[in-house]
């Protein structure tokens, strides 16, 4: 209570951050731009300054390219940092940054980046964006929906969520407070003994009453390897491709992102993908050398003819299997990989190569 | 707009899901969702309605309707999007 006296009326400085699509620089063409520091708010960031009134002030705002921040996160760390150096912020606030897994690992950087200096961060995310699964325990975030749509009640969730860690209070747990659990326990007084507590929800459950546990179980994922192949000259080899790779001209209408389905197409008799034939209709990545050049990057058939050729491999499967990766959520992103599974062991494929997007 | 005016403008959009539905019909309603473009916080409040909602389908001839849009349609979801555009006219408070 008294930090938060303390704080009463005081006007926070708030640095944001974005990506370039939302700092206004452009979408996937632009998504190696490397980490520019703007004065004042930009894109969303005048949402979180009306969401802020007087209470704080968007001083700043980072924009990183999507794809520079993924792959140096060395680099952009620096710049972050000393952006934060230069604006001295009580609170910073990234994204939000929905589903998309790149500017949510970006988000998580500035975070992360500013809690190492003491300053209080908050963010916003889809709750299997993969940086949620990466960094849990360090997020504080907000949960959105998967598109921007929801952009403004996620930066009002953020700056209500942010207000209170720059005043100085505690947080309470998550599922009141609105962020993300992020797998913390702490030792609190409650009223009641816990055998007390126990009884009521057990009788809320034999009465069919609604209830929460006390305990929240992390239900983490258990993928069994699967098990060697002990003779790859033997084995039939299948090709699963995230990357996105049709016959040009796209003829099952594979979509770019959020995809629920994956198409396979024969490459029986074909040694190299030629730019003729195939294209990549990712929407994730900048696909103008596949489709302008060579999409054998993204699916490296020669590569795998040649091991054919020299014995180092049994054979190739004679589909391969392409669907893109990115938005879509975990729960469909295994159904689909269930279902071509079926297909592969059904088939008698020893092992699947996949190439992500 | 500010070259031709409010007046006798719809929008018409040609979207091909709920969410992108949504997204456009937004931004030239109540703003830009997203904020990242030069509509956030414009409140244009125009009229907008997707193509294949009926009553701009009914106002097409239905031969050039089928020759152009009607292969389209038969992949998406009608239903969804006519609701979702629906939806986003019936919180435009803005017209």
């Amino acid at each position: 209570m008294y930090a938060r006296e303390e704080a009463a009326g005081k006007m926070f400085r708030i640095v944001h951050y974005v990506n370039q699509f939302f700092g206004g620089l452009g979408g996937e063409d632009k998504a190696g731009t490397t980490a520019q520091v703007r004065e004042g708010p930009v894109g969303p960031g005048r949402l979180l300054q009306q969401a802020l009134g007087d209470r704080g002030e968007v001083v700043a705002t980072v924009i990183c390219g999507d794809d520079y921040v993924a792959e140096n996160e060395t680099e952009a760390g620096h710049a972050i940092d000393e952006a934060l150096e230069t604006f001295k912020p009580d609170l910073v606030v990234a994204g939000p940054a929905f589903d998309a897994g790149r500017y949510g690992l970006g988000c998580a950087l500035m975070c992360r980046t500013a809690q190492a200096r003491g300053i209080p961060a908050v963010t916003g995310m889809y709750p299997d964006n993969a940086a949620v699964i990466t960094h849990r325990r360090e997020l504080l975030a907000v949960p959105t929906g998967a598109d921007a749509t929801e952009m403004k009640a996620a930066v009002f969730a953020m700056a209500e969520l942010g207000l209170k860690l720059a005043g100085g209070e505690e947080l309470g747990p998550a599922a009141e407070e609105g962020y993300l659990p992020r797998g913390v326990r702490r030792l609190v007084l409650k009223d009641r003994v816990g055998y007390e507590r126990a009884l009521d929800m057990l009788l809320a459950r034999v009465e069919g009453r609604r209830f929460a546990s006390e305990v929240q179980v992390q239900q983490y994922e258990k993928v069994p390897p699967a098990p060697t192949i002990d003779d790859l000259s033997r084995a039939k080899i299948a090709i699963v491709v995230s990357t996105g790779i049709v016959p040009r001209g796209n003829p099952d209408s594979m979509v770019s992102a959020f995809s629920l389905e994956s198409y396979r197409y024969s490459i029986e008799g074909v040694d190299a993908l030629e730019v003729d034939d195939w294209e990549s209709v990712h929407g994730g990545f900048n696909t103008r050398i596949l489709n302008a050049q060579n999409p054998n990057y993204a699916l490296p058939l020669p590569s795998l003819r040649r091991l054919e050729a020299d014995g180092q491999i049994g054979r190739i499967y004679p589909y391969f299997f392409s669907t893109v990766g990115n938005g879509t959520a975990v729960g469909p992103a295994r159904e689909i990989g269930r279902r071509i599974a079926e297909e592969l062991t059904d088939a008698k494929v020893d092992g699947a190569l996949e190439v992500a997007g | 707009m500010d070259r031709i005016g409010q007046e006798d403008l719809v929008v018409l959009l040609g979207t091909p899901t709920p969410e992108s539905s949504k997204l456009y019909a937004m931004t030239v309603t109540e703003g830009d969702p997203s904020w990242a473009g030069a509509l956030a916080g414009e409140a244009l409040g125009l009229p907008v309605y997707h193509i294949i909602e009926p009553q701009i389908r009914d106002q097409i001839d239905s031969e050039v309707y089928k020759a152009e849009v009607g292969v389209a349609e038969m992949v998406l979801d009608s239903e969804e999007i006519s609701a979702t555009v629906s939806g986003v006219r019936a919180n435009n408070t803005g017209n």
